[in-house]
């Protein structure tokens, strides 16, 4: 008990000694378990975006600090976290990813005016969870919906579903069969797997065994297994998917050629990915660009409400970027909402690279 | 404070969730990591009761307790047929098996996606909402726990139990109801168990099923062992002891990139020394 | 044909998996100790090949080696942890937890040392598909079920006509008479857990073969053995071979009439069942 008393004397004393100069935010990201992936891959985003920030010298001088917590993508342990941030160190602002936890922490977020910034989940439910809840990328349902629509238009009529049984993967699956049926297709079949697994042979010799023209996948891990499963299986009909194809391994692997899929727009400029590889001995993947790029967001908002001689809160970083709307970075990010609206590709892997098809405004 | 306040009322559930552990292992020496999946059930009947508006906390609250009575006796039959490891890889058994339904039965628990929104508790109408309140709910909740944990031990049917678990040929020579003591332990632990969920539910205000899979069964296994088994200091030490470690080693200076990692090889060290060098927990009688 | 290809792929997994059902089943029948932390040594030696391999090793050396450093980890857990603790009067829900605690160790060295993410094994032969009449196989799948039935047929041999084997079997139907005809009990479980050790770490290496390699996922193929262990009848070897394939096989063929996400489910269920009617298991030890 003692050393408790200590640990959060000491924890009152450090935040209070940093609170002149640097400006500090929150990240509750799952660092260890099955998203352990995802969640290290968003850190490296956030933390790029912080050293560069950093070495031109802060915003309006002020360096920036973010506190990493790891969730295990597990909401109580989220809740703990945000808690201990919003408590402790006074943070205005956390990021946030992985639906589960997201939604868990919303309530807490709206009652404690903390914004939080989403720049990975896509559960639909994310849309309405918290007026603090700022998403920066589209929910399933958009994303789906454009595909569906390409699909159908190019003529597939009949589609088999492999889903993750997770928030995301089943919110995917659901906008399949909602859009694809409007857009006048049949779903011959579904099947699920489990997050983290990765033998998905029986779930798509299963599948394969409804004969369909196309079949749509919605999972967020081990997309490369997928692929070369299904390789073996010697199909030959179309697989689609969305922006969680955009995997370099995946990308690379002779297994998927001939996947399409949905992209969020998103360039790297060259010097870029270069710097980031110099730093870091890794590709600038997905979900790293995207948590560059939610971090750059926050900058320009925290940028202007600093200009505006206002307090650095949640209310007012988020009334920020609400009034700013539009941001440019390497995706052109568009708030109308608090889930914003960002410009899709419909792409394709070929020739071990991933190639634009149509561009879907 | 809300940092505190939470982390107590999360500590209290969790003691009060422990007392079922600790009295079916501890004390009546029916070795089980299927508590978790029984606290589930508790958590997703009250939050289904709430967000349905079927009726308010309290009354759902010994709902849950009641069906998760039924479901404990229910669950630990099978230790009444095998004994001993046998019954271990069952317990495993039950807990992988309630996981499957939390995560696919979507119509009741939600599935994957879980149950956003849960409401705040109430007391017969009066509303339990900031963090004071429900830490005041917690304690109450733990609060009777322990105290029933208490009058037990020290009533004729306590002593019943350690008896079978010293010598369970002997007890049943002498004529005295084996079965029905375990079955009783069993019943108890269960309302221990579903009215800790049901709270757990609202106090998080979400479900869903990462809160009571195998890996929630095994801490709180841990929290019983390294607590000390048997007795109540044990229960309540457990889980404070164990929710305040990670936040006490996120003090330590690790490099960020196998922070997190290092953190949880530590706990796992932490397992091993007290196995080794304290096995009877930190207030408990050697188990 | 989709139920053919759907029992043969069960047949494939559940050859791998009857092979860490047996190596856990000598382990416990052995010495009556869970020893969880076999999942540990399960994964270990799959990202150690991986490493070798990696760094040029011939696949062949790379299994070897770390089929003998898994035999190496595991002689030590049980000669240094669990003697210990049996020389303190630990209890076995004590060393199930020290057991657990040693896992949580191992799994987390690994993730953090190799990440958490995915790892493919760099052996593009491994992906290679062979038609064999209406069914297609990789030559992973291939090498898994001749390797695994290959230390199924070992084990048995050892079991029963070696003098060593022999041994084993002696001490764990009666440690307390092989304690006085001086086998050493303890000695002979160090033993053991190194060898169940080095033959699980077969299946270690070929099922991320196919697969991937993720630090956190032995657990599951664990328990999943155990039960067929404990259905197969503890120290019926050929037993818990036979109802891991089994297992593997409902599991697959279950996809013919069920959604796929009950099927895990189910399996755990006609165990509790089992439990419930049947717990000395279908075969009887030796």
């Amino acid at each position: 008990m003692i050393r408790i008393a200590l640990a959060i004397l000491a924890l009152c004393l450090g935040s209070a000694a940093q609170a002149d100069d640097t400006i500090t935010f929150g990240a509750i990201l799952p660092l260890t378990g099955p998203g352990g992936l995802i969640g290290t891959q968003q850190k490296l985003g956030i933390q790029f975006a912080m050293d560069r920030i950093n070495a031109a010298g802060g915003v309006h001088g002020h360096k920036i600090a973010v506190i990493f917590e790891d969730n295990q993508a597990k909401p109580d342990q989220s809740i703990l976290s945000f808690n201990k941030l919003v408590d402790l160190q006074h943070l205005p602002m956390i990021f946030t990813s992985f639906s589960g936890p997201s939604l868990a922490m919303a309530p807490l977020a709206t009652r404690k005016h903390v914004l939080m910034i989403n720049a990975g989940a896509q559960a639909d439910a994310l849309a309405k969870a918290s007026p603090y809840l700022l998403n920066t990328l589209p929910t399933l349902g958009d994303e789906a919906g454009i595909l569906t629509n390409w699909l159908a238009k190019s003529g597939k009529k009949k589609a088999a579903i492999l889903f993750e049984n997770s928030a995301a993967g089943i919110s995917g699956r659901d906008n399949y069969i909602a859009t694809y049926t409007a857009a006048g297709g049949t779903v011959v079949a579904q099947e699920p797997s489990q997050f983290g697994q990765t033998d998905f042979r029986p779930a798509l010799l299963k599948l394969a065994d409804s004969h369909p023209d196309v079949m749509m996948v919605s999972i967020t891990a081990a997309v490369q297994q997928m692929a070369q499963q299904f390789a073996q299986l010697g199909a030959k009909f179309q697989v689609a998917g969305t922006t969680f194809f955009q995997d370099p391994a995946l990308i690379n692997d002779p297994a998927a050629e001939g996947f399409v899929h949905t992209q969020l727009q998103s360039k790297v400029p060259p010097e870029l990915a270069t710097e980031f590889k110099a730093n870091y001995h890794a590709e600038m993947e997905f979900f790293v660009r995207q948590y560059y790029t939610a971090s750059n967001i926050l900058f320009v908002a925290l940028d202007k409400v600093l200009t505006d001689g206002k307090p650095v809160t949640g209310e007012n970083l988020r009334d920020a970027i609400l009034s700013i709307k539009k941001f440019d970075g390497l995706v052109p990010v568009v708030f109308n909402s608090n889930t914003a609206t960002v410009p899709f590709d419909i792409r394709i892997i070929h020739d071990k690279q991933d190639q634009l098809l149509e561009e879907i405004k | 404070m809300d940092f505190f306040y939470s982390y107590i009322a999360l500590a209290e559930i969790y003691v009060l969730l422990g007392l079922s552990t600790n009295l079916l292992v501890g004390i009546a020496g029916i070795f089980t990591v299927s508590q978790a999946a029984v606290f589930g059930v508790g958590a997703y009947i009250v939050a289904y009761c709430l967000m349905h508006d079927v009726t308010g906390f309290v009354p759902a609250l010994l709902l849950a307790a009641a069906v998760c009575v039924v479901l404990n006796v229910l669950v630990t039959l099978p230790s009444l047929r095998v004994s001993g490891d046998y019954f271990v890889v069952t317990s495993f058994g039950i807990q992988l098996l309630a996981t499957a339904v939390f995560v696919n039965w979507t119509a009741g628990t939600g599935g994957a996606n879980g149950l956003p929104g849960i409401p705040s508790p109430d007391l017969f109408g009066l509303p339990i909402e900031s963090s004071q309140q429900l830490v005041l709910l917690t304690t109450a909740g733990s609060a009777l726990g322990c105290l029933a944990f208490w009058l037990i031990m020290r009533a004729p049917f306590g002593r019943l139990l350690r008896a079978i678990r010293e010598d369970e040929l002997a007890v049943a020579a002498a004529g005295k109801g084996v079965l029905r003591a375990k079955v009783s332990a069993a019943a108890l632990a269960g309302a221990f168990a579903g009215s800790a969920g049901g709270i757990y539910a609202t106090f998080l205000s979400f479900v869903d099923p990462s809160s009571f899979d195998l890996d929630a069964s095994i801490l709180l296994l841990t929290m019983v062992v390294v607590g000390g088994a048997r007795t109540l200091a044990g229960s309540v030490i457990g889980p404070f002891l164990l929710l305040a470690l990670p936040q006490l080693l996120s003090l330590i200076d690790i490099p960020t990139s196998i922070a997190a990692s290092a953190r949880q090889l530590i706990y796992g060290v932490l397992l091993i020394a007290f196995m080794l060098f304290r096995p009877q927990g930190l207030a408990g009688e050697k188990l | 044909m989709l139920a053919l290809q759907l029992l043969v792929n069960g047949l494939v997994t559940g050859c791998a998996l009857g092979v860490v059902a047996i190596s856990f089943g000598l382990i416990y029948a052995t010495t009556k100790l869970f020893h969880v932390a076999h999942a540990g040594v399960y994964t270990l030696s799959g990202y150690l090949a991986w490493s070798l391999v990696g760094h040029g090793v011939p696949a062949i050396g790379a299994m070897l080696i770390a089929m003998a450093a898994a035999a190496l980890l595991g002689g030590l857990i049980q000669g240094v942890l669990y003697a210990e603790l049996e020389r303190r009067r630990a209890t076995h829900l004590v060393v199930l937890i020290a057991s657990l605690g040693t896992l949580a160790v191992m799994q987390n060295v690994i993730a953090a040392v190799y990440t958490p993410n995915i790892l493919q094994f760099p052996l593009p032969w491994s992906a290679r598909m062979v038609t064999l009449g209406a069914v297609r196989l990789t030559w992973t799948q291939i090498l898994t079920v001749v390797l695994c039935l290959g230390a199924f047929a070992g084990i048995m041999w050892f079991s029963h006509r070696t003098i060593l084997g022999k041994q084993i079997r002696a001490v764990a139907s009666n440690p307390f008479l092989a304690e006085i005809t001086r086998l050493r009990p303890q000695r002979v479980y160090v033993t053991v857990v190194a060898i169940g050790s080095a033959v699980v770490a077969l299946p270690g290496i070929l099922v991320p073969l196919a697969l991937g390699l993720q630090p956190y996922s032995g657990i599951t193929p664990l328990l999943t053995a155990t039960i067929a262990m404990i259905a197969g009848g503890i120290g019926s070897i050929g037993g818990s071979f036979l109802v891991a394939v089994g297992i593997a096989v409902l599991q697959n063929m279950s996809l013919l009439i069920m959604p796929g996400e009950w099927s895990i489910g189910v399996t755990f269920g006609i165990f509790i069942i089992f439990m419930l009617f049947r717990p000395t298991g279908l075969f009887k030890g030796r």
